[in-house]
């Protein structure tokens, strides 16, 4: 029996146009993407039917947890003279002399390195008598997991307190962290960031959707107590209206 | 096109090149990338967040009390937002995860003219004025109608002048009135003066419109407070602000509560 002779056919499949194309693909990605930023906590905004874009520079985010905690993330516009290393280091200075006058007991100072390792962090929010210990967390090994623990409030340490110290306060000679945190922005010599958190473009409160009105309230009027009476609401778009 | 071919420089001859193929397998190159473009599509985020604007008065207290801006009790709607609570206690209601959001509303002032509390200071609950409402969004109907409903049917109904020049100027921006809506450029052009004419109108003191009080009880939700605010915005309400519950809202909201159970 003759076998019907099979043509030895390769099989190789060229795939240089595969590449090329993976590759253009690989670029677009790489250029539009803004990558997600870490935060200590996860909040569904709620939706809107506001389209107004959010600021991406020049503008301070405040992060509220439902259960009430506070951290701040700080962005500015990043020129040749205030990088936002610069801006972020000039601003934890200013909040320590700030805090510094009403706690003339128990002042606090950074040294340079931790304003370094400060004017490095994405969000942050820890009492300012804890941002010492705090930023000394860098030197150690593993430090960034640490930090990123303390700020999540997962590391297990009870004395280790998450959030930016805030309560009902209308005495604006006497304020509370969160307010400090505010006011030394504003008093930033980067006027940009300054100007931008008067005309209230620069203030963002992100909160959950299912965040208590007493809670958004509490930030509101520590707000409203230094006099910063416009600020912005960050909210996903609502489809279909 | 992934190969390359060398020609042999001689005919033949002794000790001349073998004809050589040069191929490169692109497979792993082509894996690699696919793994970092998925890595890419699912750490990006494309669409930006939005943001709303809010601006409150001042906490500081006014001294004159004649230059408080005081709303005529028959513009005044007085919005309460809250959140369902778990049947007989004060406990919020939560629905797959979420609060589930409440609205309530009055007009004028609370209890009517003759006010919640008697000349002993007892609650009247008959004067209690409050309603119920929802937050709904508009109903489309077989021929494409919208219809609104719940809150924005009752706020619209007290904001119908405004809402009717309002139209009349959107339907003059679409037939190009306010310009051409050809080009990109002619449309943006067209939609700023149709913005303008907007907003001149929801200032129009000669048209009757509500002047807003939005409060909450401390338990609502921040979406129901953002959800009524964007209600101002849809029914172009130009004057509201955001205010403290009192305790007359309180005592009007636990009377509707407890005359309406399982509500």
């Amino acid at each position: 029996m003759g076998r019907v002779k099979i043509a030895k056919k390769s099989t190789f499949i060229d795939m240089t146009a595969m590449s090329d194309v993976t590759v253009l693909l690989l670029t677009f990605f790489m250029l539009t993407s803004t990558f997600l930023q870490k935060e200590p906590t996860t909040v569904i905004t709620p939706p809107s039917v506001s389209t107004e874009k959010v600021q991406e520079t020049n503008f301070v985010q405040v992060l509220v947890s439902p259960e009430g905690k506070i951290w701040l993330t700080m962005n500015n516009d990043t020129s040749t003279v205030w990088s936002n290393e610069k801006m972020r280091g000039a601003v934890l200075e200013k909040v320590a002399s700030i805090y510094n006058e009403t706690h003339k007991s128990k002042p606090v100072n950074f040294t340079p390195e931790q304003v370094a390792t400060f004017s490095k962090l994405g969000s942050f929010g820890v009492p300012l008598a804890q941002m010492g210990e705090f930023l000394n967390l860098a030197n150690e090994p593993e430090g960034m997991t640490k930090m990123d623990k303390w700020l999540e409030g997962e590391d297990g340490n009870p004395n280790h307190i998450t959030g930016i110290p805030i309560q009902w306060n209308s005495n604006p000679d006497n304020p509370t962290e969160f307010q400090m945190w505010i006011k030394a922005m504003r008093q930033t010599e980067n006027e940009n960031l300054a100007q931008a958190i008067k005309d209230g473009t620069g203030v963002a409160i992100k909160a959950d959707q299912n965040t208590s009105f007493d809670i958004i309230h509490m930030v509101m009027d520590n707000l409203q107590t230094i006099k910063q009476n416009k600020f912005t609401f960050l909210t996903a778009l609502k489809a279909g209206e | 096109m992934a190969e390359v071919q060398e020609k042999s420089g001689g005919d033949g001859k002794k000790g001349a090149q073998k004809k050589m193929h040069i191929r490169v397998d692109f497979t792993p190159m082509v894996d690699m990338n696919m793994l970092l473009i998925t890595f890419f599509m699912l750490c990006t985020t494309m669409i930006k967040s939005q943001t709303l604007t809010i601006a409150l008065p001042s906490n500081e207290k006014v001294e004159n009390q004649e230059n408080m801006s005081q709303a005529s009790a028959d513009d005044a709607v007085t919005i309460i937002v809250d959140a369902k609570r778990k049947p007989g206690t004060a406990e919020v209601d939560s629905v797959n995860g979420n609060v589930v959001n409440e609205v309530y509303y009055y007009f004028g002032k609370p209890g009517g003219d003759q006010g919640m509390f008697g000349a002993g200071g007892e609650i009247i609950a008959a004067n209690n004025n409050l309603q119920k409402s929802e937050f709904l969004t508009d109903e489309v109907n077989a021929t494409g109608d919208k219809s609104a409903r719940g809150i924005r049917q009752i706020i619209q109904q007290r904001n119908k002048e405004v809402l009717a020049e309002i139209a009349k100027i959107k339907e003059k921006y679409q037939n190009g009135g306010f310009g051409s809506l050809e080009t990109k450029e002619e449309r943006e052009k067209a939609q700023e003066l149709y913005d303008q004419a907007a907003s001149e109108i929801r200032k129009n003191e000669n048209l009757k419109k509500p002047v807003v009080i939005i409060k909450s009880t401390p338990q609502a939700s921040f979406g129901s407070l953002v959800e009524i605010l964007d209600e101002m915005q849809i029914n172009s309400i130009s004057k509201y602000q955001i205010d403290n519950m009192t305790r007359v809202d309180s005592v009007m909201l636990l009377e509707y509560q407890k005359s309406h159970p399982g509500n």
